[in-house]
Formats: C-alpha cells, structure tokens, sequence
C-alpha cells in the first residue's frame, strides 16, 4: 500500500470514529432522546411521546436503521437543529461562527510558526548565549501559561489601563460604517488583542520544540563534516541544520493542533471573540447538545485533515517515511 | 540501601533505578531542585490549608469589603463577595492539585495497562488498541471532554454527594480528564514494551513457562516502572492545565473552587476590565508557577532516564 493511501485510510477510520462517538453520545444523553427533543414542551403526553419516536425513527432497531441514517446524514451535512437557536439548523449556525476563529487561529498559527521556529533556531544555535537564556526563559513560562491567562493579563494592561485596544466582541456594537476601510479599521482593533495572545500563546511551545530540534541535529555526524569542510557557520545553519531540525518539528505542530483547541476556546471566551469556542461554551451552558457535537465534529475533522497534511508534506520532506 | 531494589535479579532482569537514586538525580540539576521546591511549597498548602488560613470562606462567611484592592488585613485583597483571596487561592490549592493527582494517576494507569498489553501482545489486539490510541492523540480531546462532562453529570446525578470529601462534579472532572488523555502515556509504554520484549530475560521467563500475564507483570513492568514515574509528571501538568480549561468555561464547581474556578468567577465579573488583577493575578501565579515546577522536574528526569540526552549534557 503506498504511503499515500496509507495515511488518507487512517484519517478517514479517525472521522468515523468521531461519527461513532457523536451518535453513542447521543444515544446515551440523559433522558431519552425523545424527552431531549421534546424538551420545553409542557405536559408532555404518552401519545406525544410515542408520535416523538415514531417521528424520529426511535422505534427503529439502533443497528443498522438509526446508526445508518445518522451517519448518511453526517454525511449529508445534516448536523440536526440547534435547541436554543429556534429554526436554524446546527450547520447554519456553526457557518455563522467558523470564520472569526479560522481568521484569529489562521493568522496566529503563521506569526507563532514564523517567529517561534526562529527564536528556537537561534536559541539552539547559540546555545547558552545570552538570546538563549532570556528566549528559553521567556518561552518556558508561555509555555506553562494557559492562553486565556496571557489574554487576561493583556486585557488588564492595554483594557481598561491604557485604552489602545477594543476589548469585546469583532466589531464595535451598533457601529455604523463610512467605507469598508473604516470597517477593517474597525475589525483589525478587536483582533489585537487575541491575535497576539493567540501568538504569544503558541511561541512558546514552538520555540521549546525547535530548540532541542536544532540541538540534536548539531551533534549529527554530517554537521561534524560541514564544520570540518570550513563551511562558514551561517551556511551550516541553513543548509544542513535547519532543513533537518524542521522535520520532527512539523509531526510535533500536527500532534498538538488537538491540544490547542482547548486554549483556542478560552481565548475566545475571554475577548467574547464571536467563534467556534464561544458557541461551543454557549451551547455548553444552554445544553445545546447538537451544536455541541457539531463543534466537536468541524474541530475533529479539521484537526485530523491538518495532521494529514503535516504527514503528506513530511513525506515530501523526508522519503524515509514513505517505506 | 532503602528504596534501591536488587538489581540482579534471576534471569537478568533489572529492577528499579530506585526511586531514592531517581529524586538525588533531579535535584542534582538546578531546574530540578527549583521544580522540586515549587512542588513541595504548593504540596503543603494542598495538604493542609486550614493550618494556613482557616476553614475556607463562603459568601455567609466572609466578612471583608467587597472587591478590594489589597488593603491591611487583606493582603491579596478581597473578592465580590468579599472573600479573601489568600484565602481562596490557599484552598485553590487543595482543589486544582488533588484532581491533578486523581486524574493523573486514572491517566497514567490506563496508559500503561493498554501500553504493555498492546506491546506485548502484539498482532491483532496490538492493532485495535494502537487504533483507539491514535484516535484519542489526535482529535481535540478538550472539546471531546466538554461534551463528556454534562452528560456523565447528569447520568450520576451530581446533587451533593461527595465522594472522599470531593463533590461529584469534580468527581466527574477527574474521569473525564482521565479518560480522554491517557493515550500519549501508552504510546511511550508501548513502544519501551516492544523493545524489552525482545530482550533475552523475557525469552527466559517464557521458556521457564511462565505465562504472559506473569511476564507483564514481574518482567515488563519493573522495567518501565521508571518510565511511567517521568510520565506521571508530565501528565500531571497537563491535567492541572485542563482542569483550569474545563472550570473556565463553567464546568467547575463555585462551591469547592479550584484556580480555574476563581479565574472564571474574576472574568464573569468583568475583573480585567474592571482593572481587579488581584481577584485572578493570584490564582493565575500559582497555575503558571505549579505547570513551570512539573515542565523542569520532567525535563530534569528526562535528562537523566534519556541517555541520549545525557551524554550531551
């Protein structure tokens, strides 16, 4: 099996098995489904009942009736509707909030690679040098600083203290608009602040990894040989160091994408950032069960199609894997 | 010499580093020593906060001003509900570090059990475990865990029941944190298991016709007992770091409050905004500082248990 079909098998079993999950888990919410669907309704009536699950195919055996269904559905895009939004399917109200945090996470993601690959090159590269020791330092304590902490401590200073940043929402409430410049202007003040917790957050982790990536690749034989050949240290650096260093460094980005969402929504909830992570709390709160689970489900497979692609460009990268 | 088992024993198989030789080696290096120390202070706190500063406050009991600055008396200042907050973050200590422990040791022993079965046994199990390993490393387990917590709350009927003097909603936290983050703890057992497996001793053992089960248990596991030990400590700061995530969007409980609890309450009041860094600077030092202390002791005992690591040094 080549490499390729490999890795797409396994990405695939993984989203089923988030499928799996989200129907187990819906069939083991509290109180039957029906009771769940039906839930504000007063009075219910046995009769009001069994139309419920008769309506829902709740009488159908589990396997394979309802388990099917729901996975064609899954499938469909059919996530099921919202209990709190009244009317609006889980699908429409996920599309509502999926862009702010593919912004706010998109753009953090590239500043916090660019800088903290860098920081942790250098840091590796000139081992105990003074950038080392205060770039170490600082990233050791980001890195054991939950996000939403960072933006707390940025809301503290540059909030209410200084004033420079919006500290609320995406766009000024009830803002009325004179150009789309004027809304940019606008968009970019309230991303600010989470844009660079976002960052500062993720820094910290990337600059610990390529650190000891850098410090393993300098005691390899073929850098001994580079050195030996006279090469000039910056060339070592970039030429045979760094392509190296990178490597494990994409497995270990892909690893901890799962793990960053759970900074991800706490961020949000903290500057009311209107994304995925504060509708995954407000449907929390409101035990909006469906939403819940297609949150689950949109961050799931995001996650596991980004770790296919860190596999994909690693097998470029390094055709030692591909066997 | 106490804590230092045989080290030969029949068949060659060797035991325990020794937990004492495997502390002297943390606190030989500096950010060992720092870690150990940060640990222990917060330890004691955890262990006795009464002695420290009383029985905890409720909103019945506290008797401070509301929302204060620190002031004479009240030195870190006082919360909306004029609790003290030394005192809310001395008994944060007992909350956040006994679920960590509980949800560590839930984690790394799952963790283990599937890494040496998976290892040992190999074939087809090896490959079904490996699968629902791989499943729970990659998907965002937070938000996994998020849906998790209300159900399993309502399934047990939280109420007030209290199960070792902690409340069924943190009960709850601990299996839910313990559950969906023991998969890393049984690769690394999994894949130390695959290489003892091969070793001569265990060859020995099974000529001798000691069954698999025996194998595991007195060969394998003496084996990666020092590895379960480093592991611990890594999945502890991360269960202390959930913990925190899953009280600050609500799934803590306002009346045993951890640190991720009291920095819920500060940012449900608006305390950054309000300017209050004392209600979360508090709790939010003492998270970084106890996740810092687990981050060095396990770099400390990776350096001396990687010996790869170690001959860089």
């Amino acid at each position: 099996m080549s490499y390729l079909a490999r890795r797409l098998g396994s990405a695939l079993l993984t989203i089923a098995m988030i499928v799996i999950i989200n129907f187990i888990l819906f069939r083991a919410m509290p109180g039957s489904p029906e009771r769940v669907i039906l839930r504000g309704t007063p009075n219910v009536t046995t009769a009001q009942l069994n139309a419920a699950r008769e309506r829902w195919g709740l009488n159908d055996p589990i396997f394979p009736d309802q388990f099917g269904a729901f996975v064609v559905a899954t499938v469909r895009g059919d996530l099921g509707y919202s209990f709190v939004a009244r009317g609006q399917t889980v699908g429409q109200v996920i599309g509502q909030r999926i862009w702010p945090t593919v912004i706010l996470f998109g753009l953090g993601e590239i500043i916090a690679i660019a800088a903290g690959l860098a920081l942790g090159a250098i840091s590796g590269w000139r081992r105990g040098g003074i950038i080392d020791q205060v770039g170490n330092g600082i990233s050791l304590v980001l890195y054991s600083t939950p996000y939403f902490i960072i933006g707390m401590a940025l809301l503290l200073i540059f909030g209410p203290g200084l004033g420079w940043f919006p500290t609320f929402g995406m766009l000024e409430a009830g803002a009325r608009y004179t150009d789309i410049l004027d809304r940019l202007g606008d968009f970019l003040a309230h991303l600010a602040l989470p844009l660079t917790t976002v960052a500062l957050g993720l820094i910290g982790q990337y600059a610990i990894v390529m650190r000891s990536s850098i410090i393993e690749t300098l005691s390899e034989d073929y850098v001994t040989t580079a050195r030996a050949m006279g090469l000039r240290d910056g060339r070592i650096l970039r030429r045979h160091a760094l392509p190296n260093a990178l490597l494990p460094t994409v497995t270990l980005i892909a690893i901890n994408l799962g793990y960053i969402v759970a900074g991800a929504i706490t961020v949000e909830v903290v500057f009311n950032w209107p994304g995925l992570g504060t509708l995954a709390v407000e449907a929390l709160e409101a035990r909006d069960y469906p939403v819940l689970q297609g949150v689950f489900l949109v961050l799931g497979v995001s996650v596991v199609l980004a770790n296919l692609v860190a596999d994909l460009i690693y097998g470029v990268l390094d055709p030692r894997v591909r066997s | 010499m106490a804590g230092q088992v045989a080290l030969a024993r029949p068949g060659g198989a060797r035991r325990f580093v020794g937990a004492g030789s495997l502390l002297r080696a943390v606190l030989r290096r500096p950010e060992g020593l720092i870690g150990v120390i940060i640990l222990t202070f917060f330890a004691l706190l955890a262990i006795a906060p009464e002695l420290f500063v009383g029985p905890l406050q409720t909103a019945v009991t506290a008797k401070g001003p509301r929302l204060s600055p620190p002031i004479e008396g009240f030195p870190l200042g006082t919360d909306h509900l004029r609790r003290d907050m030394i005192n809310l973050t001395v008994h944060g200590a007992r909350v956040s570090m006994v679920i960590g422990l509980l949800a560590t040791v839930i984690t790394v022993l799952v963790g283990a059990v599937v890494g040496i079965v998976s290892g040992f046994a190999g074939g087809r199990l090896d490959g079904f475990l490996m699968r629902i390993t791989d499943f729970f490393l990659v998907i965002p387990t937070f938000v996994l865990a998020l849906i998790l917590t209300p159900i399993l709350r309502d399934l047990v009927g939280s109420g007030s029941r209290e199960v070792f003097g902690i409340r069924m909603t943190l009960v709850v936290i601990v299996v839910v944190i313990g559950i969906t983050s023991w998969s890393s703890t049984a690769r690394i057992i999994r894949s130390q298991t695959l290489s003892l497996k091969e070793r001569a001793f265990v060859d020995r053992a099974r000529v001798i016709g000691a069954g698999g089960g025996h194998i595991m248990r007195r060969h394998i596991l003496p084996n990666v007992i020092n590895l379960i030990v480093a592991n611990a400590v890594i999945v502890f700061a991360g269960a202390v770091l959930t913990e925190t995530f899953l009280s600050f969007v609500g799934l803590g409980d306002p009346l045993q409050p951890s640190w991720g609890q009291l920095l819920e309450s500060a940012r449900a009041i608006g305390a950054p905004g309000l300017g209050a860094w004392w209600y979360f600077v508090p709790p939010s030092a003492c998270i970084v500082l106890v996740v810092l202390a687990f981050t060095l002791v396990g770099s400390a005992l990776d350096d001396q248990l990687n010996p790869k690591r170690r001959e860089r040094r």
